[in-house]
């Protein structure tokens, strides 16, 4: 099984038809037309993932998110909504939606946003148990990403700084977050991700606390950097990601950090270390915690 | 200090007192470049002030920290005035021994100085990495602190903009540049002065100010930002001052670089203040502005029009040309990309003129030209040198030979897209027309000195891999030609090479050489199409005997010992990782195939050359 999904839709053609995508790809789908019953499943079950409309009689979307994240913090929301999501978006990282079905959606869409949802989810759930006591302060982000927006809405070509900006905040480009710089700087949502997408200082992926860089430029290349990349796979354990399983550090690689005369050359955060001794990566290592 | 007047800047050089001659007994020039501050120069410092404190000598002792020096492999480092005493490789012992015997004794420190491997150079100008530069964009290296606008204003600095706005006609500047024959130092080697005639001449009327200067700083700006920001500044304040432009910005290509950027930044702040850059430049009507912007890194940015596409906010994708940027780049209007080395020149050749920059260098390329020197030579760093010099003297006598006496195979110059230059062309002098000639580029003017360890179907194998990690997709050549041959030379290194395959190789290499829109696309095949010129019968020993000579290519290769040679000394077994060799002491050993990892320890660590590397398949050709 891929996950348990519960759907709350008041229309019941929506839940049957969630249904009939998402079960034959292996997920466990539960639906109801009512909120209140919805509550008392969310109580008595674990879901991995909440699908649900936005305007409903008796509890709205928004209050059975919320208590949905009272109840069960670790469930994943992807909301529906049949109108423009201009008010909502903003919300997101407060009520922990993590993206949005737009109305009317075609299967494929339902099942491509389900699957990276899910995907993503799985990934975050391990990275915000750790950063829980520090910082799960979304509106804080949200409100210092609509201030830089306002700042350079007028600032011809300024996507590539409001980016920069925006990922230094977050640290990350997730979608949701995508969607409100486009609104924000009225640009379509598709060029925002076709430069999100292009340039490799972008992620869309978390990272760990500590990112280290391995240039892998043509001089540190010459000079092995291979194998500090080897040494460091074989001393952290890294997931696809490479991002190690305590989130506390994750690496990638380079294409060049200008530093080329002390080859072979690494980044750990905003430290530049050169000359590096594959065998003594550890210990470079050590002063990061 | 709002319009600051050409008596003020006077007076700011008159009063300006050379940090090298601050302290009474002796002055300290701590390097604080990026390598040398990794490394712990900072810690020095404090180290210093302490024990100069204890022992009553901080007020006859000066200690200022400065730009980066070049010579990175030795640092943490610094000089010591009167003398120019040179110490390296420093630890804070080290610094309480050059307090005790220099600066108390007047006896020099031997355990730091420089050595040759059997003497010891003292005086900084002696030493051979330093003695064969011609310092000239970096003649502020280790002298001045990149952060203090007076040390650069004290060095002549922004002069050469005063004459600029002053004295001389925007068209003698450009004529001036044109006499010089300063050539683009980003690589292509275009003519400056007639890329800012035509920038001059474009636009639609005569006083549109709508044209713009912009630096593209890439990682290899690294190098003067750390020494001299503001040469790049003054300069470019100077070709808007040819140009007719009033806004520049300078393009940082990796947002990570925050060193580059808060230096920039800071060198603009400075110079804003001091009102060298705004409105009404020295009491003129000439104005100018300076913006640092910052890119989202990849390669492909350090490409003019790549760029101008990047500063607009879209993705980096280069443009046909023409339109050349001079007449058509930044939001539609006529804009001059440089990149800083290139700037940097311009207000040397303005205060000294088109002959003096004629001095040195070649008839075609005149000038002085900086490299990065890495890989196997013994002293590794950023050099200045004449053009025209000769990749031998960089190596030999710049670089200080090879290490541990490794034989040169080639070297690599030109960044990731550049070329290989094999041993035997090693004559040839550093100009753009003649290492062009040689089948590669002066591009960012990286050279990578690689020893006979080096398999040149590998490295080529690693460029391509670069190549198509960075190629931007825009159009086919590159985008699909750098990944077959990339994938070609995959399976030549992995033992499914055919014949054929090299020639299938350079017919992709010359192809995409030819029809590729922008630099990278041109530049990249080099590294096959060299590889392939002067190393031949590496690549037939992969494809016909799939035998990886140098043992790079794990498939291609077993590690044997050689019983005749093998003394028996076990150091070989010591190292070996995974255990794979056994022998009694003073017998022969052996190597276990089905164990052994090809991680050429054993190879490197046997003083007896009994290690051999054959063939996968044969095993019977010897290295």
């Amino acid at each position: 099984m891929k996950g348990k999904i519960l759907v709350v839709d008041d229309d019941n053609i929506i839940i049957r038809s969630c249904k009939g995508v998402l079960e034959p790809m292996g997920y466990d789908v539960s639906g109801t037309i009512n909120p209140r019953e919805a509550l008392e499943l969310i109580r008595d079950n674990d879901y991995d993932l909440l699908i649900t409309d936005m305007i409903m009689p008796g509890i709205d979307g928004f209050e059975l998110i919320k208590r949905t994240k009272e109840l069960k913090p670790d469930t994943t929301v992807i909301a529906m909504t049949g109108y423009s999501i201009k008010e909502t978006i903003k919300d997101t990282l407060e009520y922990g939606i993590m993206d949005y079905l737009q109305k009317p959606f075609s299967p494929n869409i339902l099942a491509d946003t389900v699957d990276r949802v899910t995907n993503l989810a799985r990934k975050l759930k391990s990275q915000l148990a750790i950063t829980e006591e520090d910082d799960v302060d979304g509106t804080h982000k949200i409100e210092a990403v609509n201030a830089l927006i306002k700042q350079y809405k007028t600032v011809p070509g300024s996507l590539i700084t409001v980016l920069s900006k925006t990922q230094e905040i977050i640290g990350y480009l997730p979608p949701a977050i995508q969607r409100l710089i486009a609104k924000g700087l009225r640009i379509p949502v598709s060029e925002v991700h076709s430069v999100v997408s292009f340039y490799p200082c972008y992620t869309m992926k978390v990272r760990g606390r500590h990112n280290i860089r391995v240039c892998i430029g043509a001089a540190c290349y010459a000079k092995k950097a291979d194998s500090i990349v080897q040494k460091l796979c074989n001393h952290l354990h890294f997931d696809e990601d490479n991002v190690t399983d305590d989130k506390k550090f994750s690496y990638e690689l380079v294409r060049c950090l200008g530093a080329c005369a002390s080859a072979p050359v690494i980044e750990v955060d905003h430290d530049t270390h050169g000359t590096v001794d594959p065998d003594k990566i550890t210990e470079i290592l050590k002063d990061y915690n | 200090m709002p319009q600051i007047t050409a008596d003020d800047l006077k007076n700011i050089k008159a009063v300006y007192k050379d940090p090298r001659q601050r302290g009474a007994r002796a002055s300290i020039m701590l390097c604080g470049g990026s390598s040398c501050s990794t490394r712990g120069s900072l810690k020095l410092k404090e180290t210093f002030e302490k024990e100069l404190k204890q022992r009553n000598l901080d007020s006859e002792v000066s200690i200022y920290v400065t730009g980066c020096n070049g010579f990175c492999t030795q640092s943490p480092l610094l000089t010591l005035y009167p003398g120019g005493i040179f110490y390296e490789s420093l630890t804070p012992e080290d610094i309480i021994q050059i307090i005790e015997q220099h600066i108390l004794k007047g006896e020099h420190y031997s355990k730091s100085l420089y050595s040759t491997g059997k003497d010891s150079i003292a005086a900084f100008s002696d030493i051979p990495f330093f003695k064969f530069q011609t310092s000239r964009v970096l003649k502020n290296r280790g002298l001045t602190d990149p952060d203090n606008i007076d040390d650069y204003i004290g060095g002549n600095g922004y002069f050469a903009l005063l004459k600029a706005v002053t004295e001389t006609e925007p068209s003698a500047i450009i004529s001036e540049l044109k006499a010089s024959g300063l050539r683009g130092r980003g690589g292509g080697g275009f003519p400056t002065g007639l890329k800012w005639e035509i920038c001059k001449k474009a636009g639609s009327s005569p006083n549109n100010r709508n044209k713009y200067v912009i630096c593209n700083a890439g990682p290899i700006s690294r190098n003067i930002s750390d020494t001299d920001p503001h040469s790049i500044v003054e300069g470019m304040a100077i070709a808007a001052r040819a140009t007719g432009a009033s806004k520049g910005y300078i393009y940082i290509r990796e947002p990570e670089h925050r060193f580059i950027i808060s230096r920039m930044n800071h060198a603009v702040a400075k110079a804003k203040e001091y009102g060298l850059l705004g409105t009404k430049i020295f009491g003129t009507d000439f104005d100018f502005d300076i913006e640092v912007a910052t890119g989202a890194g990849t390669f492909i940015c350090g490409e003019e029009t790549a760029l101008i596409s990047s500063l607009e906010g879209t993705r980096g994708f280069p443009k046909p040309k023409p339109p050349y940027p001079a007449v058509r780049g930044l939001w539609g209007k006529p804009t001059i990309v440089d990149n800083a080395e290139t700037f940097a020149n311009v207000p040397l050749i303005i205060l000294n003129g088109a002959n003096w920059f004629r001095s040195v260098g070649t008839e075609k390329s005149p000038g002085t030209k900086i490299f990065t020197l890495t890989g196997e030579v013994i002293n590794n760093g950023l050099i200045e040198v004449p053009m025209g010099t000769t990749l031998r003297s960089i190596v030999n006598d710049l670089g200080g030979g090879m290490k541990k006496k490794r034989k040169l195979k080639a070297i690599h110059i030109g960044g990731p897209t550049g070329g290989f230059i094999p041993e035997s062309l090693l004559d040839t002098p550093a100009t753009f027309e003649d290492i062009v000639k040689a089948g590669a580029i002066v591009g960012s003017g990286n050279i990578i000195v690689m020893d006979d360890n080096t398999c040149m179907v590998n490295t080529a194998m690693f460029s391509m891999e670069f190549a198509k990690g960075e190629s931007c997709g825009k159009c086919s050549p590159c985008r699909i030609g750098t990944t077959v041959m990339y994938d070609k030379l995959v399976d030549i290194t992995e033992g499914r090479g055919k014949p054929g395959d090299i020639e299938i190789l350079q017919d992709i290499a010359f192809e995409v050489k030819r029809t590729s829109l922008c630099g990278l696309g041109q530049t990249s095949p080099l590294a096959v199409l060299t590889t392939i010129k002067y190393f031949r019968d590496e690549y037939e020993k992969h494809i016909n005997e799939k035998w990886c000579p140098t043992g790079r290519c794990k498939a291609l290769t077993t590690f044997n010992i050689d019983e005749k040679a093998c003394k028996g000394c076990t150091s070989c077994a010591r190292k070996c990782p995974v255990g794979a060799i056994t022998g009694e002491k003073k017998q022969p050993h052996k190597i276990d195939q089905t164990i052994c990892i090809k991680c050429r320890t054993c190879f490197e660590t046997c003083t007896f050359g009994s290690i051999r590397i054959l063939g996968q398949q044969t095993g019977t050709r010897e290295a």
